[in-house]
């Protein structure tokens, strides 16, 4: 499904649906998901983490309306979009949190003057 | 690997949070002011609707200043809703009741915003925030002020007491440089 990467591109946080990846060339986090890469700048990655953090997954887990089926989700700047099962937007929080805490601890290393993360470089 | 967030800003996710936090209630300050103004205006006291006026752009100008801060350091600033405030008051009383209560809320929460940045080692938003702590030592002041002259001015005096009212200021605020 994800095929080769560029090299420039280092593992961010992997699950078995999908992959974040960091490119230090392009400043781009790149996420991997449903067989598709979407670059995305850090604020937007931010934005869109938080988008997926905050559906109302209890309302698509009760609800019978056929609307709270499926939650649409519009990458920031992009004409891309998730359409996206209670199940797949569990696996994308499960994907996007992981690679924050990646990145968290990425900055706490930088702060305290340490080497940052190298990812399969 | 590079860390792309602190390139792309230097305020940090918890910080930016309360910030944006901060702003909605600056505004809340603002809208209720503003139907002070409004409920003083329509009530005859002229003077003191003067005063809320002038203390709704105020606190409107506290949450542009973090606004923009945000903005213009990398970090997202949301337009937050602004729920429905009370029109109606008891009386001057109540009106300056109701101040000395919101400014006290704002203080807690300028405090609270101070603990998130020692925590997040952010000194440049401590230091944007000290401006805020001496404008609360401000604010209170007045409101206390304000319901002391509510006590000793007679109650038949209402033209005097209102005008009273609008004119007090912290002249002698420590924190202010002379
Ligand atoms: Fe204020």
């Amino acid at each position: 499904m994800e095929g080769s990467v560029p090299a420039s591109y280092q593992e961010v946080f992997r699950t078995d649906k999908g992959v974040v990846y960091q490119c230090d060339k392009t400043n781009r986090l790149i996420l991997s998901f449903w067989g598709s890469h979407t670059p995305l700048s850090a604020r937007d990655f931010a934005q869109f983490r938080r988008m997926v953090e905050t559906v109302n997954i209890h309302q698509m887990a009760l609800s019978t309306d056929a609307a709270d089926d499926v939650e649409i989700l519009t990458l920031p700047r992009s004409e891309r979009c998730y359409v996206l099962t209670l199940c797949e937007v569990i696996h994308l929080r499960e994907l996007l949190s992981g690679a924050n805490l990646m990145l968290e601890l990425n900055s706490m290393l930088r702060e305290c003057g340490c080497a940052t993360l190298s990812g399969n470089v | 690997m590079k860390d792309l967030e602190r390139l792309r800003t230097l305020i940090k996710e918890p910080v930016e949070l309360v910030l944006n936090q901060q702003i909605q209630m600056e505004l809340v300050s603002s809208s209720k002011y503003l139907a002070m103004a409004g409920w003083c205006d329509r009530n005859g006291y002229d003077h003191s609707a003067g005063f809320f006026y002038k203390q709704s752009e105020e606190e409107r100008e506290h949450a542009m200043k973090l606004f923009h801060y945000l903005c213009d350091q990398g970090a997202i600033a949301y337009t937050p809703e602004i729920p429905a405030v009370p029109q109606e008051f008891d009386g001057l009383r109540s009106v300056f009741e109701t101040v000395l209560e919101q400014e006290i809320t704002v203080t807690d929460s300028i405090n609270r915003i101070i603990g998130v940045c020692r925590r997040e080692g952010d000194y440049a938003t401590e230091e944007l925030m000290k401006w805020y702590v001496k404008e609360q030592v401000e604010e209170e002041y007045i409101a206390r002020r304000c319901l002391e002259l509510i006590d000793q001015i007679p109650a038949d005096q209402i033209y005097y007491l209102d005008k009273k009212l609008a004119s007090v200021t912290y002249d002698e605020n420590p924190f202010d440089e002379a």
